[in-house]
């Protein structure tokens, strides 16, 4: 008994006298770099914690301006409008495939940055982790920029036609299969958001996604891309005109992003974003 | 891991044949089997295994032999599209789950592999494993463990935590130290059971990098600097004096880093809630018994306050839980009264319980439990009184019957807004006849009233027996006053059936049963996981031998 208490005690003293030399908490770094990264939020009007989401996105957003392309995406899980508070149904069916495709997740807000695979089993591509997110930026910014893409959008305000023309230029020779997305999505929407255990009614939702143009897993861009080989394609979108309070083209932006098109590689290469009205 | 398996099967194999004594094997195994049935009016959709795998499921074979104070054992998990580890998604995963081998020499005990364990009553450590959940948290390490005496004894261990076929980085080491000491006189004895644990984690690089990235994340307000090593101690003790019986814990906790989902963050603009933290925490905890003649009491008492204690602070629900913090409340097992079960809280909470037994005679007996859980902030977060009377009529029937009432704070537990507090009364019913010695019928009748959340249950069952082979069992669960809209908007009154058979052949159960089960959100953490709705069938299989 004597010797266990001295064993212990003596134990107790070394470890709780131990100091360690603390290690400072440095400041983001803003690589340059001509790499747009693209942000893809899963998230919900009806999700408690997705307001942290939103306030870390808009973090990054100012942090990297003009290197992020943000979609929040309101697919199924958690994402019903209020019940007697919301004015708008966010969801739409390729949001609710995309949100399917990210399978596995764990919760949300998660979030996927460029699609990178993070091997984790409970979490493939996009992690509930929002502190995370910032760092998976930096991350895919200071990775090599292979491909540039260009964007030209015409809008008729009468019409309410969209055209929208890009070009993909591989910046080096590109192995592999490519598709490529292209995003609607709308800010300033003021609408009702469960925040914790209130429910906020007049939350300002940003880069919801309205609709996608192509498939929801993007259309064929091309096979083993060759450096400076230009690749052009046009689509077209007329914006519904209801319901009244969406659909704002001065609100409204276009993403585009081009992805690896494998089943064991869906990470995004390049992305941009331009306002539908500038 | 399958590397270190030849080594030893050498072990095992040299030992058998130069050993004098015959070996023991024993073993066990245990599978469940799911045929998913998609049915979208109660959401039992959206995931794999409903879209096109339609068949998962899990397997866990252990075998263990002992020989000459060698104990080796090892054990064979499979999971096959399996929605254990993440309900929402499918899991494939086969491999040697466990490993360990222990040797007795003299008075010391060696153990290494994957090793379960705990210290006191798992405050600070706790290495244990719930496969309902896919918690296996083993520790795969090393420890050693000298019996000073019979009653005294040290134990010692280093390792990491088991994460599914791997292991989270980061190490852990613990010491414990526990004995028996009797003071009275051998007619009336009082004896002390005292303990103590020290534990110490050392988050790794990596785990510290995906720290400071989401520090780096944060306003300068909240910023901290965070530190590799925690220390975690407890002591504790079980004093026995006749009938009465007194355990107490207390258990400290240095400053960690850990992640605090009522902690206000400050945003660029505003502020949302849910942080990482660095705080020391604390555990008390006491239990008191006592029983004479017809009565029986057990009060109990915990407060619990920043005690979240995670390998990675960046995890989240139930992954990479050091400790365990028991809950106070009753545990209960009927269908309705265990709808609604608190979590123990980690952050904060004050819980306080007391059970009551009395036996009025052979036939008769009688038990109330009540329990008070709040924040140390005051708020409600639970609150139970469930009665119970058995009443056996011979050996032919025996009444069980009772009612809970309820209190339930969906807020915190489910992290769901602006709803009001589940307030329930559930009045039940357990019925057993038997007919034969050999044939008996149960019956279960359980109706939970409410207003809130889904609104009022009934539930009934009805199981025959045939002894010692079979059971059938029949039962429905029906929601009766409907308050949520279905996914068409409406009011719908569903009932949830499962009609199932049970198989018995000495050590082996088999069951197989065709299953509707309601859905529902868990949030933890400050992050929400859908614990989905099942529909499909389900068998399942277990024996040991």
């Amino acid at each position: 008994m004597k010797n266990i208490s001295i064993i212990l005690l003596l134990s107790f003293i070394f470890l709780y006298s131990c100091e360690e030399i603390m290690q400072p908490i440095a400041d983001p770094e803003i690589p340059v770099t001509d790499r747009v990264v693209l942000l893809e939020e899963l998230t919900g009007a009806s999700c408690p914690n997705c307001p942290k989401g939103t306030a870390a996105v808009e973090a990054i957003l100012q942090k990297f301006p003009g290197k992020v392309a943000a979609i929040g995406i309101h697919g199924e899980f958690l994402a019903k409008p209020i019940p007697g508070k919301s004015k708008y149904d966010f969801r739409n069916k390729k949001a609710a495939d995309l949100e399917n495709w990210f399978q596995p997740w764990l919760g949300k807000p998660a979030a996927s940055v460029n699609r990178v695979d993070l091997n984790n089993p409970d979490q493939k591509y996009a992690t509930v982790s929002t502190g995370q997110w910032q760092a998976n930026v930096e991350k895919e910014l200071n990775k090599p920029h292979q491909l540039s893409i260009l964007m030209d959008l015409k809008f008729d305000a009468t019409s309410r036609v969209l055209d929208i023309d890009f070009t993909a230029i591989p910046l080096v020779d590109l192995d592999g299969n490519y598709n490529f997305t292209i995003y609607l999505t709308e800010s300033k929407i003021m609408d009702a958001q469960t925040n914790g255990n209130v429910i906020i009614d007049e939350f300002e939702h940003n880069h919801v996604l309205r609709e996608i143009l192509t498939k929801f897993d993007g259309d064929v861009l091309g096979t083993d891309l060759k450096k400076n080989v230009l690749i052009k394609k046009k689509y077209s979108y007329t914006l519904p005109s209801t319901p009244e309070g969406l659909w704002k083209p001065e609100n409204m932006d276009v993403v585009i992003a081009i992805h690896h098109s494998s089943t064991t590689d869906r990470s995004v290469v390049q992305a941009a974003y331009e306002h539908v009205i500038k | 891991m399958t590397r270190i398996l030849p080594l030893i099967f050498i072990i095992f194999f040299s030992s058998t044949l130069f050993a004098q004594e015959k070996g023991v094997f024993s073993g066990a195994f245990e599978t469940n089997a799911n045929v998913f049935l998609r049915d979208s009016s109660i959401h039992a959709n959206n995931t794999p295994q409903y879209d096109h795998q339609f068949f998962g499921g899990e397997a866990w074979l252990n075998l263990n032999y002992k020989i000459q104070g060698f104990t080796i054992g090892t054990r064979f998990d499979m999971f096959h599209n399996s929605n254990l580890r993440n309900p929402t998604g499918s899991y494939s995963g086969t491999g040697i789950g466990r490993w360990y081998l222990k040797k007795q020499i003299n008075k010391l005990e060696i153990s290494a592999g994957y090793l379960y364990d705990q210290i006191g009553s798992g405050f600070i450590f706790r290495a244990f494993e719930t496969r309902p959940l896919f918690i296996d948290n083993a520790l795969y390490g090393a420890s050693m463990k000298y019996n000073f005496s019979d009653t005294w004894h040290l134990m010692g261990f280093v390792g990491k935590q088991k994460n599914a076929f791997d292991t989270y980085s980061g190490n852990l080491k613990g010491i414990r130290a526990e004995g028996f000491i009797n003071l009275g006189s051998e007619e009336s004895p009082i004896t002390f059971a005292p303990g103590i644990g020290l534990v110490n984690k050392t988050i790794s690089d990596d785990y510290m990098s995906g720290v400071k990235d989401v520090l780096r994340s944060y306003q300068a307000e909240d910023r901290f600097t965070p530190s590799f090593n925690t220390f975690a101690s407890t002591i504790y003790n079980t004093l026995n004096y006749k009938s009465l019986s007194l355990y107490t814990e207390v258990a400290l906790k240095s400053k960690d880093v850990f992640y605090n989902p009522f902690a206000e963050k400050t945003e660029l603009v505003g502020s949302t809630t849910g942080k990482l933290v660095s705080q020391s925490g604390s555990v008390l905890y006491g239990s008191l018994s006592f029983a004479q003649g017809k009565w029986g009491v057990t009060a109990e008492v915990k407060r619990t306050e920043n005690f979240s204690f995670r390998v990675d602070p960046n995890l989240t629900l139930l992954r990479g839980l050091i400790n365990y913090l028991t809950p106070l409340n009753r545990q209960n097992t009927y269908r309705l009264t265990a709808r609604y079960s608190p979590a123990a809280q980690d952050i904060s909470e004050i819980a306080y319980a007391l059970d009551l037994r009395y036996k009025f005679n052979k036939a008769l007996s009688a038990n109330v439990n009540i329990s008070n859980i709040n924040t140390l902030a005051g708020d409600t977060l639970f609150q139970e009184v469930f009665t119970e009377v058995i009443y056996k009529h011979k050996r032919k029937w025996q009444l069980t019957s009772g009612v809970q009432f309820l209190t339930y704070n969906q807020e915190i537990y489910e992290t769901k807004a602006e709803v009001p507090l589940v307030k329930a009364v559930t009045p039940y019913l357990d019925f057993l006849y038997k007919f034969t010695p050999t044939e008996a019928l149960r019956l279960e009748l359980q109706y939970m009233n409410t207003k809130q959340d889904f609104g009022s249950w009934i539930f009934g069952l009805a199981e025959f027996s045939i002894a010692p082979r079979w059971n059938f069992e029949m039962s429905g669960m029906y929601n009766n006053k409907p308050k949520k809209p279905n996914s068409k908007g409406e009011l719908e009154k569903i009932l949830y059936p499962t009609l199932g058979i049970v198989f018995f052949n000495e050590s082996q159960r088999y069951s197989l049963r065709y299953v509707k089960q309601v859905e529902g959100v868990v949030c933890s953490g400050g992050i929400c996981r859908l614990e989905p709705a099942f529909s499909g069938v389900r068998f399942s299989m277990n024996t040991t031998f």
